[in-house]
């Protein structure tokens, strides 16, 4: 084992659920060079874990939850792991960045990443601290993620716990992953890939110090970090005091709040869900991460109960895109889904397209209910049955690219990429968001080339949002910065204030990892995009997959600022693939690999 | 130099060749935004904290003419060009793309009784062709400067789509050799975030003034001020602040803290009174911790050299389902009263000392502790106190909601 310097442990855990076995391995101190940690590090673990074409509801698939080297140090916003494994709702790639305490207690735990293999015998819970991992059985399979934690914390007063919802363990597709803290792995299936292993909870907990290298340079370079938070107006106001939501009305007005399946830009009720409207209604508290003090997450209450949220992408996958404007519906239905484990963009976007395919008659009726844009009591109903799998909540559970192959004629409007629910902003009014849904490596997303906050929102100088001009250098610029942010275990909400200048000078101090300068954290993020590439090709995926429902390709806006806009995909998608060193068919060329380094780290598996 | 520019700059930097500037010609870039709605009101108070110089819009400045009369008044300068760049969502509508024109030629300025005028330069831009017509902009107004004898002030800004998280700085540094180049008599220059990279773009500046920009304002007063001393430390003339000072509770208060750094060269600490000089004590706002343990982490940090967030000398206690509450010493003397030996004692800062030959290790004082806050050192067989951190604690420092704060002690 090698000698760590700090910010790692330099200790990783692997824990076979079929053999009940543990073992522990060292990280590589060139690899955690090269690849950073979080989403870089467990990228290059999943990828070297398979071959390709594997299912990934068996054994085989690995659930890897990997820290980075400032998490659960006092570098600010410090807080973040990520979840990797291969996805059942895409089939390819997937990462899912977590805030909360649980990637905190993993470092104290002494390890780096814990990467989790095989399948139980029996529903069980894995219990991870100083002295390895012991899997035991569980009688908690079946109950909701709140009522797991009650039980779990009675034994584990101070551990941190990742669990899976009722839907997880039911393979639901577009399940995720719920800290004790009530943060979510969302996106993508990790749940399902969680349930697959009968594997009810993660408990993780210790008392290991995290060692630093230079102590008193990271302090200093952390202190400037806290600076600039306090001295950027969304990290200083907006995001504090109206939460992510602060831009619905901003997006709204940019004609780009995708509506009723993104069938149109603009809300009639926007204004009733912005930040300050929630902020005297429903919200009554604020609620941070470890490390942070931007406390972006709000605590709801509706009636009894604490809702955890809901935020801007929740607010409005229930919202405007089921054309819903009550919010105590929209808290109502968070919580359902974070009760039973259903990520709330991917429920929401599927229940817009029942409620499209309602609308264009291929169905009447569903289970006796009438799914029409804005009816309260059908949502709630519809929610319900996807989150306890009843009825036609089977249908919901599935997402919408499974569902569209039933509907013969609705792909058009079937609104995913690479089967992966499009999020909150209408691409035809963004033409970069377009292009970052398009070519993200685990699907629609839009964190994996944040264009809208320039497109969008006149962030930085602002971008004209209907050029296509530029948009691919811009989307390739804002992919990387994110891998590299999600690989270092800070929040991508810092960098509204911070640049990777002080992410170097951060890591620098705590790792006393050799990188030269800021430009170095660039190419990590190029690498860990090209890596996640070549696993997707891996899988099959072709240029054909990096496409957008036909909605943006052909069917022009009817209304507002982008009226007549499609996206023009194709020649972003040359060009995007041209600046990407990758072929025509969107597959990275050697001379790319080797520029990268990735060529060498891969070796024969590459 | 002529003789007009040498006397103009003058005005502006003084005999230390430094120089504190408000900046309010925010109206025509953003709006009604808070602090210049009544303009004549704030300046009026920002003046009398002594600014060198006031940045105001060619139309604010003819009809708050007054505010500049007399012997000790602030320079004028004038913003002679306007662009949408700040205008992002936190204002009315955004920017779609960056424009910026001249809005008055130099001899407007002239007979307006300007000092200098203060132009932007934009770097990064995804159109070029609107970088070019900027730089040809700056060309002209350098030119009529050199014959009417004004100073011109040149704004550099990386901004637009070609502007990434890792380029910054060196945009920052291009467009303040650009600037130089372009013939400007000074430079108001986004702070890059930390001295040591901002001792480059001074650097790059070749001996031009470089005045720091604020931009938004501070949670606190402090966060501002530390800005001013570290661009001071690297080399800078000195700073021009707007929002932080116009939307500041007490404007002229703010010119004359942020003067005594500029002009007098004190350090924050001092000026903001943080440096406590006799007995402390911690206090604690539970309903303000938001749990982030931010304190924890840098106690540990600052003791250990390593984060123990467990072996903290005070713990933050979560609560469901959100918030949390600092616990930490709060130097009652119950330990002192316990121990069997005397070897606790109060110290010269208010903090409970430990005498270690005097110590039996019998655990009393981490028994007795009413807050639970005592731990014990298995391999060094002794308590481990709050020491105060030897008179700056550490964790109301970096709390950032202020749930831990310091109080002197009525001796």
């Amino acid at each position: 084992m090698f000698e760590m310097k700090g910010g790692y442990t330099g200790r990783v855990l692997c824990f076979d659920l079929s053999l009940k076995k543990a073992r522990v391995d060292s990280l590589s101190e060139k690899e955690a060079f090269l690849m950073l940690g979080g989403k870089g590090l467990g990228a290059l673990c999943l990828y070297r874990s398979l071959r390709g074409k594997e299912d990934p509801l068996s054994p085989e698939n690995p659930l890897i939850v990997s820290t980075g080297p400032l998490t659960g140090t006092i570098a600010p916003t410090g807080t973040k792991f990520s979840i990797v494994t291969k996805s059942p709702q895409t089939g390819v790639f997937l990462d899912s960045n977590c805030g909360g305490m649980f990637g905190v207690q993993l470092k104290r735990a002494g390890y780096d990443m814990l990467i989790i293999k095989g399948s139980a015998e029996a529903p069980s819970v894995l219990v991870v601290d100083e002295n390895g991992a012991e899997l035991r059985p569980s009688k908690l399979w079946g109950r909701t993620t709140f009522e797991t934690i009650v039980e779990l914390r009675k034994e584990f007063p101070v551990h941190s716990f990742l669990i899976v919802g009722p839907a997880g363990e039911r393979l639901a597709p577009i399940s995720g992953l719920m800290t004790d803290d009530m943060r979510s792995a969302g996106r993508g299936g990790s749940g399902a890939v969680m349930g697959s292993k009968r594997l009810k909870a993660i408990v993780v907990g210790g008392k290991r110090p995290i060692e630093v290298y230079d102590p008193d340079g990271l302090k200093r370079a952390a202190w400037v970090v806290r600076r600039m938070l306090r001295l950027h107006e969304v990290t200083a106001r907006s995001l504090p005091r109206h939460g992510t939501v602060n831009i619905i009305e901003a997006v709204n007005e940019m004609g780009a709040l995708p509506t009723r399946n993104f069938q149109k830009g603009r809300f009639e009720g926007a204004s009733e869900l912005s930040g300050e409207k929630w902020r005297s209604g429903l919200w009554r508290a604020d609620k941070g991460c470890y490390g942070c003090t931007i406390r972006c997450g709000k605590i709801a209450v509706l009636n009894d109960k604490w809702v955890d949220g809901p935020d801007y992408e929740t607010i409005w996958a229930f919202g405007p895109n089921c054309g819903i404007k009550n919010a105590k519906t929209i808290a109502m239905a968070n919580y359902l889904c974070d009760a039973y484990g259903l990520d709330t963009i991917s429920t929401g976007v599927t229940i817009s397209f029942l409620m499209e395919l309602y609308e264009k008659g291929f169905i009447r009726e569903l289970d006796g209910l009438r799914p029409a844009w804005g009816d309260d009591e059908v949502f709630i109903r519809l929610v319900e049955k996807a989150c306890k799998g009843e009825d036609c909540g089977r249908m919901v559970e599935q997402g919408v690219a499974r569902l569209s192959r039933k509907f013969p004629g609705s792909e058009s409007f079937a609104m995913h990429v690479k089967g992966l629910e499009i999020p909150a902003y209408e691409p035809r009014a963004a033409k970069g968001m377009g292009l970052g849904y398009a070519t993200s490596d685990r699907g629609a997303c839009h964190l994996r080339g944040y264009t809208a906050g320039q497109e969008l929102l006149g962030y930085g100088g602002g971008v004209d949002p209907y050029t296509i001009e530029g948009k691919a250098r811009l989307v390739i610029d804002r992919q990387d910065e994110k891998a590299v942010i999600d690989s270092s275990g800070l929040c991508f909400f810092a960098f509204y204030a911070i640049t990777l200048k002080e992410l170097h000078r951060m890591v620098v101090a705590c790792t006393g990892q050799p990188y030269k300068d800021w430009y170095d954290f660039m190419r990590i993020g190029e690498r860990v995009y090209n890596l996640t590439r070549l696993f997707n090709v891996r899988e099959g995926l072709t240029r054909k997959d990096d496409s957008l429902p036909r909605r943006f390709l052909n069917e022009p806006m009817t209304e507002g600022p982008g009226k007549g806009q499609v996206v023009e995909l194709e020649p972003m998608l040359s060009e995007y693939y041209r600046l990407r060193g990758w072929d025509e068919k969107g597959e990275p060329k050697m001379e790319t690999l080797d520029r990268l380094g990735l060529k060498e780290l891969l070796g024969s598996n590459g | 130099m002529q003789t007009g520019k040498r006397l103009r700059l003058k005005r502006i930097f003084g005999e230390d060749g430094r120089s504190v500037v408000v900046a309010a010609d925010h109206g025509l870039m953003l709006g009604p935004i808070r602090g210049v709605v009544n303009l004549r009101e704030t300046l009026t108070r920002v003046i009398q904290g002594g600014p060198d110089a006031i940045l105001l819009t060619p139309g604010q400045a003819s009809s708050l003419v007054d505010l500049f009369h007399g012997r000790d008044a602030p320079a004028l300068l004038v913003r002679a060009d306007w662009t949408n760049a700040f205008r992002d969502k936190t204002y009315t509508l955004p920017a779609r793309v960056i424009r910026d024109v001249g809005t008055v030629k130099v001899d407007d300025a002239l007979a307006l009784g300007a000092s200098g005028i203060v132009v932007y330069l934009f770097i990064g831009l995804g159109d070029e062709d609107e970088e070019a017509k900027n730089i040809k902009t700056i060309s002209m107004f350098s030119r009529e400067c050199e014959k009417r004898g004004m100073p011109l002030i040149v704004e550099p800004l990386p901004m637009g789509e070609r502007v990434t998280k890792a380029n910054y700085v060196d945009l920052v540094n291009l467009s303040v050799k650009m600037a130089a180049e372009l013939g400007a008599d000074a430079l108001k220059v986004p702070y890059t975030g930390d001295p040591y990279t901002f001792e480059r773009t001074v650097k790059a500046a070749g001996g031009i003034p470089v005045l720091a920009l604020g931009g938004y304002s501070g949670v606190t007063i402090r966060d501002s001020l530390e800005v001013v001393e570290e661009v001071m430390q690297a080399g800078g003339a000195g700073i021009v602040y707007g929002r932080n000072i116009v939307q500041a509770q007490d404007p002229g208060e703010m010119v004359r803290l942020v003067r005594s750094i500029v002009h007098e060269g004190r350090s924050v600490l001092e000026v903001v009174g943080a440096a406590k000089k006799g007995r402390i004590s911690l206090r604690v706002e539970p309903a303000a911790c938001v749990g982030c343990n931010l304190c924890t982490a840098v106690c540990s940090l600052y003791h250990y050299g390593k984060i123990d967030i467990g072996r903290a000398r005070l713990r933050v206690v979560q609560e469901w389902p959100s918030g949390a509450k600092p616990v930490v010493c709060v130097q009652c003397g119950k330990c002192i009263t316990v121990c069997p030996t005397g070897a606790l004692k109060k110290g010269s800062k208010g903090n409970v000392e430990l005498v270690e030959e005097l110590c039996t290790s019998c655990m009393a004082c981490v028994e007795s502790c009413p807050q639970k806050v005592i731990l014990f050192n298995e391999e060094a067989n002794r308590p481990l106190l709050c020491d105060l951190c030897g008179g700056v604690p550490q964790c109301a420092e970096w709390c950032g909601t202020a749930a831990i704060r310091v109080v002197e002690e009525d001796v």
